[in-house]
């Protein structure tokens, strides 16, 4: 069985009186057991070179329904105004600025459920990996 | 101005070359990077099974169209425990127990609220909402 794991530490020495360290590490495993996950993308780039149009990064029809894929997103700009809006079918998630990176839990929950992501600007890149549960 | 970092890891062996990604943020306010995020909500929760909770009210002003972040935790241990995250009535996923997410959210209008319910049995959920604003509810 493959394991994947996913760890955060969410860190600040200034934003409360106290300092805030926080970290959690998550063995990342199917829905409802203690199986692995058993697919993934790999890392991955998309440049969108022209346009703002909204694309559809993942298409719900392709990914079994209500189960516990993951989904990693990272804006890789430096541009500090560039973001993208992630949405799910037509509901905004919100926006990832330049530099930002986000752990989406992705139940594909039916088939318009897509992933999609909308640049702000031109040729900005998205880094993204999906983890499946099939 | 507060500087508050998120860095994650992810590590697998699903591919026959380990996956190994590590990047981190500093969570700054939307569109800038003179000014970080300086306010927070934290909290632990424990959700019964059979209603659909609002978590994060999206009804004020402040937080709209912001770099606003969320985390939720599942610190539930029976690996048959989930919650369903919703924004407004679109379902995001399911957060089985030991699973985290961190995710912008923009509570692009009143009803974008992140919601939340849990299946199988009682869920304990960790959360940290770092944002620009929250409009507090007159008493």
């Amino acid at each position: 069985m493959a394991t994947t794991t996913a760890t955060i530490t969410l860190s600040s020495s200034d934003l409360l009186s106290d300092e805030l360290s926080l970290a959690t590490t998550a063995t990342l495993t199917g829905a409802g057991n203690s199986t692995g996950l058993t697919g993934t993308t790999g890392l991955a780039r998309k440049k969108l070179a022209s346009g703002h149009a909204q694309y559809t990064l993942f298409d719900g029809t392709d990914y079994t329904a209500d189960k516990a894929h993951k989904l990693y997103l990272k804006n890789t700009s430096t541009t500090a105004s560039e973001y993208f809006l992630i949405t799910v079918n037509a509901e905004d998630v919100g926006r990832l600025y330049a530099g930002d990176w986000a752990l989406i839990p992705w139940s594909a929950h039916d088939a318009d459920n897509d992933i999609k992501i909308d640049p702000s600007a031109n040729d900005m890149t998205l880094e993204y990996m999906l983890f499946t549960d099939e | 101005m507060a500087t508050t970092t998120a860095a994650v890891t992810l590590t697998s062996d699903l591919l026959s070359d380990n996956i190994s990604v590590t990047t981190d943020t500093t969570c700054m306010k939307g569109g800038t990077t003179a000014d970080g995020l300086d306010q927070m909500d934290m909290g632990y929760i424990e959700i019964a099974t059979g209603t659909n909770f609002d978590l994060l009210d999206a009804d004020n002003a402040l937080n709209k169209d912001k770099a606003n972040k969320v985390y939720i935790s599942n610190d539930s241990t029976d690996e048959t425990y989930y919650v369903i995250i919703t924004i407004d009535a679109t379902v995001v996923g399911r957060l089985y127990a030991g699973d985290w997410m961190f995710i912008p959210w923009g509570a692009e209008d009143a009803t974008a609220d992140i919601e939340i319910q849990a299946y199988t049995g009682t869920n304990k959920i960790s959360y940290a909402y770092f944002h620009e604003g929250r409009t507090l509810t007159s008493a």
